[in-house]
């Protein structure tokens, strides 16, 4: 065997090659193996958003620890709200690692969102006026979230592969939550079905575009492709938003609830869901830090984050004296 | 802000024990401004529900990983030698053994 060329010497075609094999092959990339910069924009994009996503939807649901009607379900949204918080570490984490050798830190991440250089998900920038809100959230926003994180569970950036499969975990016990909640308001009072009816009528179509839109002529960009092209997602906006229709439709008008488009129905030949599309301009405003409340609860991130400033710099002080 | 946030965090690796019987896995990493918060954070963000026996911080500064390249080049040889497998034939043999025994009539049970 001819002696091999230690790998740090190989051109940037034949390191482009061999990340391509390994990607086709199912393996798993780490943090610190080479990838082409693409690959990281594509990661650090992707995943910086779904951490700071998490991060900015605990506070939707947080706003309604105070206000739960028994011990039982504040412990549970606590609990809830906690994990999302932790799930903004690990990906936070997971992103740190891959802006590091831009020279960037999480310091700058949350920079960017604050500035609002950095997208998070439409739902979280929308109101929850009622408790039937949270019980939405938790049961369809959740719910959505579960497939989308799913699909990526095979993806081949192995941190990032990682992060969900612990997300994933605990996702499920926030879907069971939301089950509950929505379950208990469905069982109640005319008032609180009337309650619940409403909050499915203000989060279906933030619902909809959740996935994003349909096709890259209308978001003008092509990360999908390139995000199928390297194995982070295998499956579309669309196909994710199909299978959302087809899990949750039927649960919904079991319940009795109406779904607010007159237009939705199920077509057996073309095999797929028929729905009216969500006003994406309306998203796109969403999405870019316009939505109904999206700079009150950046205000609030930026304050906590302020506030927490003194234990930083306290806890900075305690490690110069231990040096 | 500056540098004194940037020099302020470093970075943890946690490992863990589900039993006492089962081996240390990696869990993740984080960011923390010492040992004691790093393993306070840890036990915050990984066992909130799960079972765990035994907790370790390290320092990843600390740990002396593979390079690329070194992982390249560090794929596995063929060493059947080292391995049952490489003595798959043992059986065959033995059964040969025993078929010649079982001509003479001098076979144990």
């Amino acid at each position: 065997m001819a002696a091999a060329v230690p790998f740090e010497q190989w051109t940037a075609e034949e390191k482009y090659g061999h990340f391509m094999r390994r990607i086709e092959n199912g393996e798993k990339i780490e943090a610190d193996d080479w990838m082409p910069d693409d690959y990281r924009k594509a990661l650090i994009r992707l995943i910086t958003m779904h951490g700071i996503s998490e991060i900015m939807g605990a506070f939707p649901e947080k706003e309604w620890v105070p206000k739960a009607p028994t011990l039982r379900r504040k412990l549970a949204i606590m609990a809830k709200v906690q994990d999302e918080m932790g799930h903004g570490q690990l990906l936070l984490r997971v992103a740190e690692d891959l802006v590091k050798p831009c020279g960037k830190t999480r310091e700058d991440i949350l920079q960017d969102l604050f500035a609002k250089r950095l997208k998070f998900h439409n739902v979280f920038h929308m109101p929850s006026p009622t408790w039937a809100d949270a019980a939405v959230i938790a049961w369809l926003v959740d719910g959505a979230a579960i497939l989308s994180q799913t699909m990526m569970l095979k993806t081949s950036y192995g941190p990032y592969g990682r992060a969900l499969k612990r997300i994933c975990q605990e996702e499920s016990f926030h879907a069971k939550h939301g089950e509950s909640l929505t379950l208990s308001l469905a069982e109640g009072t005319p008032a609180q079905r009337r309650m619940l009816q409403e909050a499915i009528d203000r989060w279906w179509e933030p619902l909809l575009m959740f996935f994003g839109p349909k096709t890259k002529e209308a978001t003008g960009h092509t990360n999908v492709d390139k995000n199928l092209k390297y194995k982070l997602r295998t499956k579309t906006n669309e196909e994710l938003r199909q299978e959302f229709l087809s899990k949750y439709v039927p649960k919904i008008r079991l319940l009795g609830l109406a779904i607010p488009d007159p237009t939705l129905r199920y077509d057996d030949e073309k095999g797929e869901w028929i729905y009216r599309e969500p006003d994406w301009n309306k998203f796109k405003q969403i999405v870019t830090g316009n939505g109904p409340k999206t700079d009150e609860r950046l205000r609030l991130r930026r304050t906590s984050y302020e506030n927490g400033r003194w234990v930083r710099e306290a806890l900075a002080q305690w490690k110069a004296a231990a040096v | 802000m500056t540098d004194s946030v940037h020099r302020f965090y470093e970075e943890y690796e946690v490992f863990s024990r589900k039993k006492g019987d089962l081996p240390l896995e990696h869990r993740f990493s984080l960011l923390a401004p010492n040992m004691e918060m790093a393993m306070i954070l840890a036990k915050e963000n990984f066992f909130r529900r799960e079972p765990v026996a035994d907790l370790w911080i390290v320092k990843r500064s600390d740990i002396r990983k593979m390079t690329q390249s070194e992982r390249e080049a560090f794929g596995r040889l063929e060493k059947p030698y080292r391995e049952t497998r490489g003595y798959g034939d043992l059986n065959e043999r033995w059964r040969a053994f025993k078929a010649r025994a079982g001509e003479s009539g001098d076979a144990g049970p």
